[in-house]
């Protein structure tokens, strides 16, 4: 509608989850609803109102107050239809000496973290809540991630804030014995905010990018957290920055995906592997090893090789191998047979990988058979390679591994002498 | 320039307000005043005070005595206040004029704070 509106969803989202953190600051986790609510009806004013008046100088403080007059508004209209309850009048008093200058702080945004990534909810509803809260995505980008209609993940969104309503939550960022119980579920929502980022499953270029940077955002707020930087939070930054580095050299100019072995490296971004080396060093410095560890020693390993063919492939292999006794999915042992392939030559690896057909995972995994297909592609057995590929493009893709997968079928069709690619 | 604290006593016995389009009015009354005084950069800070009448310390011949709420020697309470800068009295007692807790309180107390 306005040329405007481009940059003002990106004020918006950026602005969302910090308004969030503030107003649950001030609020409490069981008035989330209406605080998602507010900061709504907020948008929404500003939409109507800076159309005409133009964008406020400072839109950021405009949105603040006015989220949080809106939040009184609601307040007002549920103390009226449910009576009057001490912890309203508190809530409104809260409201009414707050600053909307307070708004961004860390501190608010990990504590949030920690109500999104409550144990009470699954997995998939932490990442989801944390995507919607801390990130500020709404309900039709969050649907796009998780495969999804905007409908259903608002129903699974309600329900999780009813629930966390219903365990009255205190806001605050655990410490001691509680901080150590919760920590692994914060890493995971990020790691999954993360993955789920590094390759959405559907084609959505820019969603990805945000996924990811958002990821970072708030590793590295726990990373800066007294507390909260373990050895595991600084494995996890240190694998999001290698992989965040490639960003840029995983797809070419027109949208294509290229794979590590033809990515240029000279467009990796030097800087962000730098800061991955520096977290990988302070992981490595705790005393604990876990999986986030040996995942970030495997990025290590792709990101310090000077060349895809002078890539350390039995240093792999031997993370991998440690991988898979604490981490023993379907996934890694793909990726383990992969590192084999390159290791110990594409026999070995593809005995690895028909090891693991049984998989009910991987049978629907696009990039087990892909593998597959290279493999074979290799030992020159292209009848073979192209039923692998063929399955492969059955899986759920997005648009530019669908293309190289394509380009990589009509290679098994051609004579042998072209088949490089 | 130098900083006062409004100090925002009420009545100590003040029942929970029964309306709530009143405590969203009057809420919304002091959030205007604040982002007004904030807005002109004079607000420094501000927090309402619990509803309990708080606690007493004292020293009673060499030992601490704590005496728990309503204290006998009021009748008025803080109910909260707000840090504000202003270059005088004068000013100060301007700003506070406006404060909408002289409609829905009792007094407010303007002290100017020591700077060391």
């Amino acid at each position: 509608m306005t040329e405007a509106a481009p940059a003002l969803e990106d004020l918006f989202r950026h602005e969302a989850g910090k308004i969030c953190a503030w107003l649950v600051r001030l609020l409490g986790p069981g008035r989330l609803e209406l605080i998602e609510d507010a900061v709504q009806d907020a948008f929404s004013a500003a939409l109507a109102q800076w159309r005409f008046e133009g964008t406020p100088q400072r839109p950021a403080a405009w949105l603040a107050i006015a989220a949080r007059n809106k939040a009184l508004d609601r307040l007002r209209r549920e103390m009226r239809l449910e009576s009057l309850d001490p912890s309203d009048e508190a809530a409104a008093w809260r409201l009414g000496f707050s600053n909307p200058e307070d708004t961004g702080k860390p501190d608010d945004t990990l504590a949030l973290m920690f109500v999104a990534c409550h144990p009470a909810l699954g997995d998939e509803e932490q990442t989801m809540l944390t995507l919607q809260t801390v990130c500020g995505f709404n309900a039709r980008q969050i649907a796009r991630a998780f495969l999804s209609t905007p409908e259903a993940v608002t129903q699974r969104l309600v329900r999780a804030k009813r629930r966390l309503r219903d365990l009255k939550l205190t806001v605050e960022i655990p410490e001691g014995a509680e901080l150590a119980g919760r920590l692994p579920g914060l890493l995971n929502a990020i790691y999954q905010l993360f993955t789920g980022g590094y390759t959405a499953a559907e084609g959505d270029q820019l969603m990805t990018e945000q996924r990811c940077a958002e990821a970072l955002r708030l590793v590295r707020l726990l990373c800066e957290h007294p507390h909260a930087s373990t050895g595991e939070t600084h494995a996890l930054a240190a694998l999001i920055c290698f992989h965040h580095a490639r960003a840029a050299a995983r797809t070419g100019a027109t949208g294509d995906v290229v794979l590590l072995a033809e990515q240029d490296r000279a467009r990796w971004d030097a800087g962000l592997l730098a800061r991955g080396f520096g977290h990988l060093r302070r992981a490595m410095a705790a005393p604990e090893l876990t999986a986030l560890h040996l995942e970030a020693g495997i990025a290590a390993v792709h990101a310090s090789a000077p060349s895809f063919a002078q890539t350390d492939w039995p240093a792999l292999v031997h993370y991998y191998e440690a991988l898979i006794e604490l981490k023993p999915t379907p996934v890694v042992k793909l990726n383990a047979a992969i590192a084999q392939g390159y290791a110990d030559g594409p026999g070995a690896g593809l005995a690895q990988l028909d090891e693991l057909a049984g998989s009910t995972q991987l049978s629907r995994y696009a990039h087990y058979h892909a593998a597959r297909g290279d493999l074979l592609l290799k030992l020159g057995r292209r009848a073979e390679a192209g039923a692998a590929l063929r399955q492969a493009l059955e899986c759920p893709l997005n648009g530019a591994e669908r293309d190289y997968l394509l380009r990589k079928l009509r290679a098994c069709s051609t004579p042998a002498r072209q088949a490089h690619s | 320039m130098p900083s006062f604290m409004l100090l925002l006593h009420r009545p100590l016995e003040r029942g929970p307000m029964a309306d709530p389009e009143a405590v969203a009015r009057i809420t919304r009354d002091y959030m205007d005043w604040a982002d007004r005084t904030r807005a002109a950069g004079r607000l420094k800070a501000g927090s309402k005070l619990t509803d309990d009448a708080g606690r007493i310390l004292r020293n009673a011949g060499g030992r601490v005595a704590t005496t728990d709420g309503p204290f006998v020697e009021s009748k008025e309470i803080v109910g909260g206040y707000f840090l504000i800068s202003a270059g005088d009295y004068a000013e100060a007692c301007r700003i506070a004029a406006e404060c909408p807790h002289l409609k829905y309180g009792s007094y407010i107390e303007v002290r100017q704070v020591e700077e060391l």
